[in-house]
């Protein structure tokens, strides 16, 4: 989390927001989340983490059981804000008797929109999501996409300061996802804020200035893409060589060459992943036929080049990775005691033993 | 007020996509037309081009304008706006509410800057407008009729509107609490039709014992009137004896002292009947006080339900005079009245009725419609607290 930005500069700066639904389902646990104003905001997270729960809190559709921070400036809670905030719900069901010209009219009155400032803005969205040959057809006749398109330009009617969207490129097809994708970077440009919960991470990768991933009710990391894999940058060895136990050969060799500890911190993965470690402090993963050193210093990879020129094998690539936003979501959801994946769902409030 | 007025449309654009509300309203229509066909002369009645003559319905006995409030009321009202139309209406809203607060649907409107009491309030207000809809064509159409074929350009078959919708009100506050509860259409409908049965069930169970009550009354009274009457008779029967046997001894029979009267005994000795009359009187107080109980009962029972017949009745109060419905129950049935010929003790069957009627009407306004509303009232404040503390 960058914490240089002004307390009027955080659209959302919400603390300890925890939510306990009856039958002690614990869906937030203390959550507090930062999004500056004017960036795009990825919330990430599994099935059950609370994302969802988050973003209903944020629009009063849930009350929280304790909730302490401002929403563009103003108490969560406080319904005028919403005046100013767009919002994309999942799963959204607009009535069937409407059209799509309608759905984005109805909402727009609903958020206090003028009327002329609703008709010009509807066309002029209808016309930005691709709906304008549709517009005067009734949304029962649309299809999952369509939906998605008259959603999203209902969610900015209002010409919002802040728009929420809750998976807004499910059921869209490329084309369109690459059409909502421009939309949040065309806000982003405009000064507004995105906040945008997803579980496409490609998607959210390639508009999201910072994310959030929440695991079971909590925040387990948020910061800007390159923050959070500033220390997981590795290099990656790959060689040529096609016979797997010839290529495993060389590069333990190439492992010894640059000093591996003995074998008591060696553990293989069940997918005949070896972990291991140098003299230097730096974690390997050695794979069949590549070599992954946890460490930005080019001089730790020299030794390792040289034992294996020294045993004539071909290197193909030598590269310095960053993980990917996917990386980062199976590292946080991904018990680090047990190696496996953390059960979807909130957890459950655990019982006061009775004294 | 561009967020109600947004409602509003949208309400009736819901409306407009019911195909059962345009069903409904040709009905209204129909029925109305069903009363442009009827006509009353001199001589009888006529529907469309064809005349029928008839002993009681004609213009020498009922007056057009008389004819057709009556009709618009007995039928129009309390026949097909308050049963069928209603019906129609139940069927057409009881799935306004669960609709609403279904998932994907009521996060959208709860997310936009309006108090959730008045999104809940404004939604409950749009399912009446079906009501008022319906309501407010079919009385302008019966003005119109009423006007042009009884020449009585009557006003307030208007209050038809108020009075219905708030009957049906009463009604969609319990049809809206249980949708929003249980979210199920088919839940509100069921629950709210056997609500509706139960306030009928009542409503005659009241009538019924407020009959038997005046039943036993006038019973009672008849009865006193009775003994009265064959005390003096027996009295003065046993006056005359007396003073022939003292007249025939040549003696002088003294002055009869009213003041004295013969005791009861003696009287019953010398008239069975009325020992038989004293002992139905006092079977008839006993009935008097049972009845008498059980329908403050009822009455106790309805004072905290909705009154939905007595709310629709309101209308026939304004529209139909006392007088008028008198002259016509006069001229339609001129038979004499009895209940119980073969009993000891007839009773007027038509004065059992018309005091019956009286006591029913004698209910005031503000009671039928005050704790009717403050029933609705506090089905809507558990609604609308449940609504505000939901999450959805």
């Amino acid at each position: 989390m960058n914490g240089s930005a002004t307390a009027g500069e955080w659209a959302v700066d919400l603390t300890d927001v925890a939510k306990t639904y009856r039958g002690g389902v614990e869906a937030l646990r203390g959550v507090s989340v930062r999004v500056r104003r004017g960036e795009v905001f990825g919330l990430l997270g599994p099935n059950g983490a609370g994302k969802s729960t988050l973003v209903k809190i944020l629009m009063t559709v849930i009350r929280p059981t304790r909730a302490t921070g401002t929403f563009l400036g103003l108490p969560v809670g406080h319904k005028p804000t919403l005046a100013r905030v767009g919002y994309l719900p999942e799963h959204h069901r607009f009535p069937d008797y409407l059209t799509g010209r309608q759905v984005i009219d109805f909402y727009g009155a609903l958020a206090g929109t003028p009327r002329r400032e609703r008709k010009a803005r509807a066309s002029e969205l209808l016309d930005t999501v691709g709906m304008t040959a549709w517009a005067d057809k009734r949304v029962k006749g649309y299809s999952k996409g369509m939906r998605q398109r008259v959603g999203i330009a209902q969610a900015l009617v209002n010409d919002p300061e802040l728009v929420v969207l809750d998976e807004p490129t499910d059921g869209v097809d490329p084309v369109g996802r690459r059409d909502i994708r421009a939309i949040m970077t065309r806000m982003r440009d405009a000064g507004k804020t995105v906040l945008v919960n997803s579980h496409l991470l490609s998607e959210l990768e390639m508009v999201s200035d910072r994310v959030s991933i929440m695991v079971q009710g909590k925040v387990a990391a948020e910061g800007t893409i390159d923050d959070l894999t500033l220390d997981k940058k590795q290099y990656e060895l790959e060689l040529v060589e096609e016979h797997a136990e010839r290529a495993r050969s060389h590069l333990l060799a190439a492992l010894d060459g640059a000093g591996r500890l003995p074998d008591v911190n060696e553990r293989p993965a069940g997918s005949g992943i070896l972990h291991a470690t140098l003299r230097s402090g730096e974690a390997v993963e050695l794979h069949a036929r590549t070599l992954r050193v946890r460490t930005t210093d080019a001089a730790v990879m020299q030794p390792m080049i040289d034992a294996l020129r020294s045993r004539g094998a071909t290197v193909a690539s030598l590269r310095l990775i960053r993980p990917s936003l996917e990386d980062l979501f199976m590292a946080a959801v991904t018990d680090p005691t047990t190696g496996a994946a953390f059960a979807p769902g909130a957890a459950m409030k655990r019982k006061e033993p009775r004294p | 007020m561009t967020q109600t007025f947004a409602m509003l449309v949208d309400a009736y654009r819901e409306l407009n996509s019911r195909k059962l509300f345009w069903v409904s309203l040709g009905l209204s229509v129909l029925v109305v037309l069903a009363f442009g066909a009827l006509g009353v002369s001199e001589t009888g009645f006529s529907i469309l081009w064809w005349d029928f003559r008839h002993r009681f319905i004609n213009t020498n006995l009922l007056p057009p304008e008389f004819f057709y409030k009556f009709l618009f009321f007995s039928f129009g009202i309390k026949f097909w706006l308050a049963w069928l139309a209603s019906i129609l209406a139940l069927i057409s809203t009881a799935g306004i509410i669960p609709d609403f607060v279904s998932g994907g649907s009521v996060e959208l409107s709860l997310s936009k800057p309006i108090g959730r009491l008045r999104l809940f309030l404004t939604k409950y207000a749009t399912g009446l407008l079906f009501a008022t809809l319906q309501v407010a064509v079919f009385s302008l159409a019966a003005f119109i009729l009423i006007g042009v074929r009884g020449k009585s350009w009557e006003p307030g078959l208007f209050l038809a509107v108020p009075i219905v919708v708030c009957f049906f009100s009463y009604l969609y506050a319990l049809c809206a609490l249980v949708g929003l509860v249980t979210r199920s259409t088919i839940a509100a409908l069921l629950t709210t039709l056997l609500f509706w049965f139960l306030l009928f069930a009542v409503n005659v169970t009241d009538g019924l014992f407020v009959q038997q009550r005046e039943r036993a009354v006038l019973q009672r009274e008849s009865l006193v009137g009775r003994i009265e009457r064959a005390e003096r008779g027996t009295g003065a029967q046993l006056e005359k004896t007396e003073r022939d046997r003292l007249l025939a001894a040549g003696e002088t029979p003294p002055e009869a002292d009213p003041s004295a009267p013969r005791p009861a005994a003696e009287l019953d000795a010398a008239n069975p009947i009325l020992a038989m009359y004293r002992t139905r009187l006092v079977e008839a107080e006993k009935d008097s006080k049972t009845w008498a109980y059980w329908a403050r009962v009822i009455m106790i029972a309805k004072t905290v339900l909705p009154k939905t017949a007595e709310t629709v009745q309101l209308l026939e109060r304004r529209l139909i005079s006392g007088e008028e419905m008198d002259r016509f129950v006069r001229a339609v049935d001129d038979r004499p009245s009895r209940i119980g010929e073969d009993d000891d003790v007839p009773i007027d069957n038509r004065e059992v009725q018309r005091r019956a009627v009286a006591a029913l009407k004698t209910r005031p306004i503000w009671w039928v419609l005050g704790t009717s509303l403050a029933f609705e009232a506090l089905v809507l404040g558990i609604a609308s607290w449940i609504f505000c503390r939901r999450d959805f």
